[in-house]
Order: C-alpha cells, then sequence, then structure tokens
C-alpha cells in the first residue's frame, strides 16, 4: 500500500509515541477518516502534551538528578578519552602510512597490540554504556520516554561542552593545584584535521555510548519481569561496572583525596584488569538473544 | 471538583456504555459542542481521570475499520459517576435564574 506523503509523516510522528498511544491513536484517526494534514496535527499535539507532562513530572527530575546526570558525566568523560586516544592512534596510521613501515617486524608488533588494546577499550566502553542504561531502565515504566532523552541529550550536552575537562581544570584551580606551563599542543596536527576534531569523537558517541545504553535501558526495563534472584544478580553486576568505570574516569580519583589516588596509583596493574569484568552484558545480551530465539521457535513448532 | 472538558468526557463515555473509545468520545464531544476536539487533548485528559480513578481504560482487539489497529476502551468507575453527577447538580444549581438570552441579544 503507498501511503500519502502526509500520512507518512504522520506515522513517522507517531513512533514517539509509546506503543499503546501509537496503536488507539491511529486507529482513531484512520476510523474518523481524518486527513493526513490533521492526522499530523492531532499526533504532534500529543506528543508536546506527552513531553511537557514529562518535563512536569517530578519523578522524571529525581532519576535525571540522582541516575541519569551522573551516569552521562562518567560515560561522556571515558568516551571523550577514548575518542582522543582513538584520533590518535587512527590518525597516526591511516593519515601517515608508509609502505616502508611495512616490512618493518616491529611496525606489525604494534599496530597488532594498539589494534588489541583499542578494540578492548571500545569493547569496555559499550559495556560500561549498556551497564549504565540498565539501572535507568529499571526506574518506573511510565517515565522510559522521557528517561531515554533525557539519557541522549544529556550525554551530547555534555560531551559538546566538554563538561568533565572543565570541571577538573575547575576543581585543580580552586583547590590551589598548579595548572603548568601551557605547552603547544603535541597533538595539534590532529585536533587540526576536521574529521578527528569535528565528527570522529560524535561517532564513538553514538555508536560506542548512546546505541550500547539505550540498548542497556530497553534490556533493563525488559527485565523487570524476570525471576528476583536474577534480576538482584543483573543489578548487582551494573552497580559493580558503574564502580569500575567510576575510577576509571579521569579526574574523578581526585574527589576521593590522595590516599585513595596513591592506593590506586600503587594497584594500577590490577586496575587495568578490572574493566573486562564490565564486559558481562555481552554474554547477557547474547544469552537473552539465544534464549529468545529458541522461545519464538518454540512457539512457532507448538 | 472535575473541569468542564473532564465532564464532557465523563459524560460522553457513560452515554455511549461498552462503545465508549477514543474516536467515538471524540466524535460525541465534536457533536455536542460543534468544535473540533485534539486527540492530544483527549489522550491525556483520559489518562488525568485514569490517574484520579474515575475512569479506566484498556486495549480492545483490533477491528478492520481501524487498519488493524486496536481501540483503547473507556469504562466510568463509580466514583466519576458521582464526580459527573457533582459537577452537573453544581452547574445547574448555579445557573438557577440565570438567563443568557439577554447578553446574547444585546450583541
Amino acid at each position: 500500500m503507498i501511503l500519502p506523503k502526509r500520512w507518512a509523516v504522520a506515522l513517522w510522528l507517531s513512533r514517539f509515541l509509546c506503543q499503546a498511544d501509537r496503536e488507539a491513536v491511529l486507529g482513531d484517526l484512520t476510523e474518523s477518516g481524518e486527513s493526513g494534514g490533521g492526522a499530523i496535527a492531532n499526533i504532534l499535539g500529543l506528543v508536546v502534551r506527552r513531553w511537557m507532562t514529562d518535563l512536569f513530572d517530578m519523578q522524571v527530575w529525581f532519576a535525571v538528578g540522582f541516575f541519569i546526570l551522573p551516569i552521562s558525566y562518567l560515560l561522556s568523560a571515558i568516551a571523550q578519552n577514548t575518542a582522543g586516544i582513538g584520533a590518535v592512534y587512527s590518525w597516526m596510521y591511516l593519515n601517515n602510512w608508509d609502505w616502508a613501515l611495512t616490512r618493518n617486524p616491529g611496525f606489525w608488533h604494534l599496530l597488532r597490540e594498539t589494534a588489541i588494546n583499542y578494540s578492548i577499550a571500545c569493547l569496555v566502553l559499550a559495556c560500561w554504556s549498556w551497564s549504565g542504561g540498565f539501572p535507568i531502565g529499571r526506574l518506573p515504566n511510565a517515565n522510559l520516554r522521557a528517561n531515554r532523552i533525557a539519557f541522549s541529550v544529556l550525554l551530547a550536552a555534555l560531551f559538546l561542552v566538554d563538561v568533565p575537562a572543565r570541571l577538573i581544570q575547575f576543581w585543580m584551580s580552586s583547590h590551589g593545584v598548579p595548572l603548568g606551563p601551557a605547552l603547544p599542543d603535541p597533538n595539534a596536527p590532529i585536533t587540526a584535521n576536521v574529521f578527528y576534531h569535528l565528527f570522529f569523537p560524535w561517532i564513538v558517541l553514538a555508536t560506542l555510548v548512546i546505541l550500547p545504553g539505550l540498548s542497556g535501558i530497553r534490556h533493563g526495563n525488559r527485565s523487570l519481569v524476570l525471576e528476583r534472584k536474577i534480576r538482584v544478580l543483573l543489578v548487582t553486576a551494573a552497580t559493580i561496572s558503574v564502580l569500575i568505570l567510576l575510577i576509571h574516569v579521569p579526574g574523578v580519583n581526585l574527589l576521593f583525596g590522595a590516599a585513595v589516588g596513591d592506593w590506586l596509583w600503587r594497584n594500577r596493574s590490577a586496575m587495568q584488569v578490572l574493566p573486562l569484568l564490565s564486559c558481562w552484558p555481552l554474554f547477557y545480551v547474547v544469552a537473552n538473544g539465544f534464549g529468545r530465539y529458541r522461545g519464538r521457535n518454540a512457539a512457532v513448532a507448538e | 471538583m472535575i473541569g468542564e472538558f473532564e465532564y464532557l468526557i465523563l459524560s460522553s463515555a457513560t452515554r455511549l456504555g461498552v462503545d465508549a473509545y477514543g474516536a467515538s468520545i471524540r466524535s460525541e464531544i465534536e457533536k455536542a459542542t460543534g468544535k473540533k476536539c485534539s486527540i492530544g487533548a483527549l489522550y491525556t485528559t483520559l489518562d488525568r481521570l485514569e490517574n484520579k480513578g474515575f475512569v479506566t481504560t484498556w486495549m480492545g482487539e483490533p477491528t478492520r475499520e481501524r487498519g488493524g489497529r486496536s481501540k483503547r476502551l473507556v469504562q466510568v468507575t463509580p466514583t466519576g459517576v458521582n464526580e459527573a453527577g457533582d459537577f452537573f447538580r453544581v452547574i445547574s444549581r448555579i445557573s438557577k435564574g440565570t438567563s443568557w438570552t439577554t447578553n446574547r441579544t444585546t450583541r
């Protein structure tokens, strides 16, 4: 069936509504023979009213203040870090490729090591984002849409303004920590490249933070119907992942004081292994997908 | 006390009985007021009425004339009936002895 353009717009707009609203509203508009323009106006009106309702809901603000903002802060800080490292290595290897180096075994050894380490860092970031989204998905069901929007918008805003780096600078200046002399930026050639400066960090944020985070929110919400033991296990695992993330975010150790900072530094080898524990969502998502696939097949067989 | 739009919904839904759902309530309100009733206003008010315990809503079966989509069926609860009744009595009491004809003809 070919839809008139305005109805296609109305259908697209209805994606911003929850499933039950979407079903009832589209059915009502079809039944009453509403024109495409009328359907757009009606759906847009409902979407805006729903958003306004969310905006004035204290539960949403509570969720934003106590869960979404701290988690978004940690994730945007670690994403900036990962994007920065990725930009440096990509620039080094892709923009300065030299065929003469390929004859050097040391070059291949270093390339392999860098690729493995950076892949692990990306995987860990995606898993941290998933774990960060998981508790958000477990917040009251009615606010799921608002929480998803708040998570994405806050992440983008914190990332855009680079709030974590600014907060560290502010903390250092307010505590009298000398900032050191202003040295020339060693990464100046990289930041001068439009792709690495403007696009690369956003690609990292979208693919390794926002998408896995939204997936975590969805799984967190689905987990509400699971057995209590499994729920407790999943929440504990997600909490441990977020705590591991906390100690790996640059600058956060400043808040814990010098003693904790020293202890983390002395145990840095163990700290480097800890993020691997955060990769549990990978197994959970695979097991969950397999379980759902088997469930579907069993239903078809019946 | 409920608002006038809430009253319109409660009144329409009570009259429609088992046929009370989004589109039918909207059509009743449009017929009675002679004005367009937006889906946004209708559904957000229905949510408010449900939160106050004046109506219960649930999703029905998909039907052909709705393009295979379900209805959000509405039933007014006894508390909702009482509230609508109170509203009607208040409006009737306050309107007693008041004539709007003069105001209309003087314009």
